[in-house]
This record gives structure tokens, sequence and C-alpha cells, in this order.
């Protein structure tokens, strides 16, 4: 499958197929697809149910203008089939042969049901490199739990340690949108690509099994380390080992990320206060004793920043290398000088939801850069093309797919 | 093959948290991967809790040794010229340089990419600065948790009519060292086809924004973010955090459809809810969430939280209470997974680390050892790997050049 010619693009000549409906196996293909990998997204007729997701234009549900699809999905192609059925499923087949991954996000029974098992995937392509993205893997006491993005957050570990610190009246709190399952896709694009990397080196083919909740263990800063190197529980958020780590609100009603890492930083931020008093004393002296005395120091902190608006404070800050940050709005950063010329916000023309701006590259590649080419696939868009074009399917076959309600 | 990228070398020049990460995923993969530290300036990771004992150490940090599983670790002061020199040999003998400084600092340390490219013009270079190579703020200073409110995250946590909140955890790190990983070796996937190796710069401040396209979207579509609604969903109600009995204990329940709305109803002893007109769509639960929340606390509140998480799933309902960290790391399910990893670590004795959440079914992955105490590898790489003999690392030593 490997074009013999100088490839543009970083991933071209390989294809993907995506079988995804949890936003989860649509990310990590995008991934794919966004750096030149052919990706062909598996849709049932009735639509990935994220076209029902929004948000849409002025409220109203339309499936070609739900945002959550439009930006998860673009430079695929879109077929429709109907996998839970024989037929849908022989077509299936008849794609995976000519394909080098397939990625999938059905939690292990809905995967049995579907026949979206690596013995049926394998019997059709011995060298396809299959990764189920689920919530809790493919094995264990625990494998067929019910799962979303909130409950997963609790699973990983990662919901226990996010809302408001030392106030017991408040429960742990949520991480915005379908962080879960962006992380289930990002691992699923990494380990797919290695496993295909590994492939082209004499490798093999084979399933991978990646758990969303080990996904979220997996990056929770010191959270689990706390408890086998000190068994100590953590709390939330407000404890950190080392301060400031704080967010307080301007003079001009923004808000405002103060932080130092390193001791240098403190000073001149000490430096930038005009040596307050209350900077020197004992319980200032080093990040760690903030850190301790925070409770204490808190209130100081936030009255020299009320004094300021939020961005000159942020410049004031960055021009001594302390390092401030603004806590944006999304218009603040759909405007931001940085951003814009660096290019990161990309205009995708979408035949139904007209052009829209989306975000963009999270890696600029010198030789091989990541460009959006197709929008998103409109329900079905390329069924001929893909049906009869690669898989040699007639247009009478193609038709009767239709009629039969397989794709 | 012991893993996908067996014999593949990477010279790391990471620290704090984002670079390590990514570095750590190409370890997990079989790289070999080359932590250049020194003890003139030691990584800010290895001075931070947890420790045993509260005992500080830069060998003994629990958070440093999480994400530098399975790495080597040399001495080198780079800052002279011989030490300088030794890397550039590193790097000729590798296939990926990697460094997470703020834009520009790599240069001035002889090491852009201009320069590694003299000494292997195949070399894949990634740099993950905060603000990315370009830009008018480009040299502005950044680390993880600044990303959260950078990238708008904050803007759009929050408990419903409050202010902006973090999420938790320094998000921006692990969420940009991921999106590295894959970039390194889908690059690595281009060099072995074309002989070419290329550069990436990568912002961590828009590798955190990628994550939450969608409400770009919302803002693109209709001039407004979605608002702060705690834990709530736009699409699923019931769907928030629940007091349980005990202190300080909590489920996470979620409905995504009717169905498991009827189910919830039946398991907290009020069926008659699923036919209550305040609640019989989810258009319905949501126009009245609040006082929806209120009859299922009733029932959480006497509940031991796992009890009622069994009894929920059992009903085919999602629910799992927040994990506290002893919680994760003695969980049944996890260690049926075989996902946890104890190496012998000279300083920290045996601890238990999160493992590799991708289980390949043919070349399984595994952790080779424990993350690196400081030099731990000097005779490896400058002996073994760079062919210099022992006077040679002794003098070097003696002059500093290694430390």
């Amino acid at each position: 499958m490997m074009r013999l010619v100088m490839p543009d693009r970083a991933l071209e000549g390989l294809t993907i197929i995506e079988v995804g409906t949890r936003g989860a196996a649509s990310y990590g293909a995008k991934m794919l697809a966004d750096l030149g990998a052919d990706v062909i997204k598996v849709e049932p007729p009735t639509g990935d149910p994220d076209r029902a997701l929004g948000p849409f234009p002025g409220g109203e549900a339309h499936p070609e203008k739900s945002g959550t699809f439009l930006y998860l999905n673009t430079n695929k192609l879109g077929v429709t089939l109907d996998i839970a059925g024989d037929k849908g499923r022989e077509v299936l087949g008849k794609l995976v042969a000519k394909a080098d991954a397939l990625i999938h996000d059905y939690p292990p029974a809905e995967a049995e049901a579907a026949g979206l098992t690596y013995d049926a995937i394998r019997a059709a392509n011995p060298d396809i490199v299959m990764t189920s993205v689920t919530p809790f893997g493919q094995t264990g006491p625990q494998k067929d739990f019910k799962a979303n993005d909130l409950t997963m957050q609790g699973a990983g570990g990662w919901l226990w340690i996010n809302g408001w610190p030392g106030n017991p009246d408040l429960p742990p709190l949520k991480a915005f949108g379908r962080q879960p399952s962006y992380q289930g896709g990002l691992n699923g694009a990494l380990a797919t690509m290695g496993a295909l990397y590994g492939r082209s080196r004499g490798g093999p083919g084979q399933h991978i099994d990646i758990s969303i909740q080990e996904c979220i263990a997996a990056i929770i800063e010191f959270v689990l380390p706390t408890w086998s190197y000190m068994e100590t529980p953590v709390v939330r958020y407000g404890q950190r080992p080392i301060h400031p780590i704080d967010m307080f609100q301007c003079k001009d009603g923004a808000w405002i990320f103060v932080l130092c890492i390193e001791e240098p930083q403190w000073e001149r931020l000490v430096e930038l206060m005009d040596t307050p008093e209350w900077a020197t004393w004992e319980v200032a002296a080093d990040r760690f004793v903030r850190a301790s005395n925070w409770d204490a120091l808190r209130p100081f902190m936030e009255e020299w920043v009320s004094q300021w608006n939020a961005d000159d404070l942020y410049r004031a800050a960055q021009a001594k290398r302390i390092p401030f940050a603004p806590v944006s709005t999304l218009g603040n950063l759909l405007d931001s000088d940085h951003l814009k010329a660096r290019g990161f916000f990309v205009e995708v023309a979408h035949p139904e939801a007209g052009t829209l701006t989306h975000a963009g590259a999270p890696y600029k590649l010198s030789e091989t850069p990541w460009e959006i080419r197709l929008p998103a696939p409109t329900l079905g868009q390329h069924n001929a093309e893909v049906f009869g074009g690669r898989l040699g399917l007639s247009d009478a076959e193609i038709e009767s797919l239709a009629v039969e309600g397989v794709a | 093959m012991a893993g996908p990228l067996d014999g593949i070398r990477v010279a790391d020049f990471t620290w704090v948290w984002a670079g390590p990460t990514n570095t750590m995923q190409l370890a997990h993969m079989g790289a070999e991967v080359i932590r250049m530290e020194t003890s003139k300036r030691i990584c800010t990771l290895r001075m931070f809790p947890p420790w045993p004992d509260g005992k500080p150490g830069p060998n003994r940090s629990g958070y440093f040794n999480q994400y530098n599983q399975g790495k080597r670790a040399i001495l080198l002061d780079l800052t002279k010229d011989e030490g300088a020199a030794i890397a550039r040999r590193i790097v000729e003998i590798s296939d990926v340089a990697v460094e997470n400084f703020s834009a520009g600092v790599i240069d001035r340390l002889g090491f852009g990419y201009d320069e590694l490219r003299k000494v292997n013009d195949d070399i894949i270079m990634m740099s993950m600065s905060g603000y990315g190579a370009t830009g008018p703020d480009k040299d502005y200073i950044s680390y993880g948790p600044a990303q959260v409110p950078m990238s708008g995250l904050s803007a759009l946590t929050g408990y419903k009519g409050w202010r902006p909140m973090h999420v938790g955890m320094s998000y921006g790190d692990p969420t940009a060292g991921l999106h590295a990983a894959f970039a390194v070796i889908a690059a690595l996937f281009y060099r072995d086809r074309t002989g070419k190796g290329q550069y990436i710069d990568m912002s961590q401040w828009e590798s955190s924004m990628v994550v939450i396209g969608e409400a770009f979207m919302h803002q693109v579509m209709n001039g407004a973010a979605p608002e702060r609604d705690g834990s709530h969903d736009p699409h699923m109600a019931p769907h928030n955090v629940y007091r349980c009995a005990g202190e300080d204990r909590w489920i996470a329940i979620g409905c995504g459809s009717d169905e498991e709305f009827g189910a919830l109803c039946g398991v907290i002893g009020k069926a008659e809810l699923a036919s209550d007109a305040r609640f019989a769509t989810i258009a319905e639960r949501k126009a009245n969430e609040d006082a929806l929340d209120a009859e299922i606390e009733a029932w959480t509140s006497e509940q031991d939280p796992f009890e009622a998480m069994e009894t929920l799933q059992a009903a085919g309902v999602a629910a799992y209470p927040p994990l506290v960290n002893q919680e994760v790391m003695e969980s049944p399910h996890l260690a049926a997974r075989d996902f946890w990893v104890e190496h012998e670590h000279p300083e920290v004795g045996v601890r238990k680390h999160a493992g590799i959440p991708w289980h390949f079914s043919e070349t399984p992955l595994s952790v080779k050892r424990a993350a690196p105490v400081m030099g731990q590898d000097n005779e490896y790489v400058f002996g073994e790997l760079l062919g210099m003999g022992s006077d040679e690392i002794a003098g070097l030593v003696e002059r500093e050049v290694i430390k």
C-alpha cells in the first residue's frame, strides 16, 4: 500500500478505517487524517451520534451542522454502513482487507454484537492493526461498566482532584467537555501510529486494547505517587506542593493566573510588587513554605493583583520572565495576535455548514505540515467513491445497499 | 521485537513535565531515551514531592519517577565546550532530539535545529515550548498549569454562576506530551520512507486548545462560549456528582437515554419519577434539573458510593465514584489488567507507578526499568555508546564536564 513516489504528507499511503460513535475514535482518526492518512469513517446509516450533539448555528439542530462532528471529522471520507447485519459486515470486511489499521470505540459487548472483534477483523486482514478504545478496556471485572466522560473522570482519579479546595459542601467538579474521550483518542492515535511504525519495520499486525481509565490514571500529575510514596490522600486543587499557583480577578473584571515555579521567578515577582513586607516574612521564604502558608498569604496577593488590569499585569510579569498567564475567554483566543501570527485557527469550508473557524494544528512539522484538505463528510458522501472506486462494487450493488438500508 | 521503536534512540534535552511525558511514551514503545541532565541545574521535577518519609532528594521524587520510567540518564554540563561537543556526539547517534525550553533557549545553548542537522542530517527535532517557536509572544515563558487557563479550559470549567476554575492538574503538560510523541513517530515513519528528518514546532498552548474544539465551534457559530454549568451536560440529564453517605464521599451518575433514566428511577425506589411530566424527556429533565438532582441526592446521600455504583451498574446506569488516589491504586479492575509497574529503585525501593495504557496483543510493551537516578547511565553512554576509556571519563569528571 506504500506509494513509491516521494510522499508530501507524513502519513500518506496509510489507510485507516474508523468506526467511531463516542468522540474517542473520531479524534484519534482525525489526528491520523490531519497528517495525511487516508481515513474512511464508517457511520451507521442513521449517522454518528455526534451529528446530534451540536453546537448548531442558532441552536437549530441539523445533522450536517453539528460543531462537534464538523471539528472531529476533518480530512475523512465518510461512508454509511449498517455493520449489525451480515451484508454490512461483508462490506466492512472488504474495507478492512485494504486497510492498514482500524480504530473504533465500541465497548466490548457492543463491539461483539457489531462484529468488531479482533478475530473477525483479523480474518479479513491478518496484518491489520486494530485499536479498541473503550472506557475500561477489554478485560477485567468492570469491562462492561457503563460510562461517560463524567464517570470516566471519576474512575481515572481526576474528578476527585478538581473543585473548590477546602469546601466540603461542594462536590468534585468535572473538567469541561469530553476530556476522557479526547485522551482515549489521543492515546489511540499514538498507539496505532506506534504499531504501524513497528509493522513498517517488520513487526506484526496486532490488537491494541486501550482503557480510557488507564489513560487518565497515567496523567494525573503527582496524585498517584502521593499515595505510593507517602500514603497520603490528595485533596482538591488548592493543595499544591508549591505556591503561588492561583487565579485572581483583576480590576477590569478579567482573571489572571499567577504562577511562579522557580525561586528566581518569585524573586522577580517580589520586585514587581515593590517588595511588600509580607513577601519578606518567613512564611513566604520559599516555594514549599509559601505553599504551607498559602491561606494566610493569599489575601495579600489578591489585594495586589486587584489593582491591575489583567492584560497589563500579564505583560508586566512576562517582561520580567515571570510565567503569569491570562485566563482566556474563547473570544480572546480567536482574537489573539500571537495565535493569528502562527496561523493556529483555520477556516474550513463545508458544503452545508458554510465556512467555520476551527482550532487547528497541535504541531507544525517543517516537511509535512498538518493541513486541512477536506471538511467533515456529509452523511454517506463518499459511498459511491469508496464502495465503487475502491471496492469495485457495481452501481447496482451500491444501489441495493442503499435500498436495503445497509448503507 | 521488543517494541515498535526498538533501536530508535532519543537525545532527551527535556525537563519538568511536558517534555518528559513525550519521551516516556517513546520509551514505552521501546526507544532508548537518554536524559541529559546536570547537577548544576537539577530538573525541577526532581525537586518536587512526593518523597518517601517526606525526605527530599533529587532521586526520591515520585512525581519525577512516574514520568521518567524506562529512560537512561547522564550528567553533562552543556554550557562547557567539551560537554556541548559530547552532546552533539549523542545527537549524531540518535534518531530524535526533544526539548521543551522556552523558544530560543535551545538555540542559545547551541543545539538549535540547524546545528543538530550539521551533525545528523536526518534528525527529527521536536521543540515543545509553551508559546511555540514563532509569533510575537514566543519569548514568553510558560508551564503546564498555565496552559489550563490560557487555553480557555478554565473559562469553560466551573460551578454554575461561579468564577473560572482550574481542572485539578497541569493538564497542558500531558496533553502536549502525548501529541508530541504521536508527531515524532509520524515523522519517523516519514523519515524511513524518504530519508528526510524534520523540525517540529509544537506549542503547548495550541496543543491544549485542540481538546476543546467543539467549544470553539460554539463560540464561532453563536458568538458565545458554553456557560459554566458544574458537572451538568447539555445533552444528558441527570448528569452530576451526588453526595453519598460518609465524609466527602460522592458518586458521578449520568443517564444518556430515557431507558437509563427509567432504570435509575427503579434503583432509587422512585419509579414514578420516570413518568413524572417534569422528567419525561431529556428536554424536560434539563429544564427541571435542580429538582431532579435533589430527588437523586436524597437517595445517594444514604448510600455507600461503591455499593451504589454496583447497584446502578447492574441496572445499566453509568455511575462511578470519584476515586481518591489510594482507591485508584487499589482498584481490583486495574490490578486485574496488570496496569501497575513496580521496579526496584536504588533510593526509593519498590514503589507502584502507573503503567502503559495500551495493551499490544502480539508485541506486549513493558516498562524496562525504574526512572533513572542522576548520572546512572554515565558509564553506559560515555563508555559503551561513545567508546570513551575510563581515563577519558575520569578526566571529564575531573574537569566538571560530567557533572
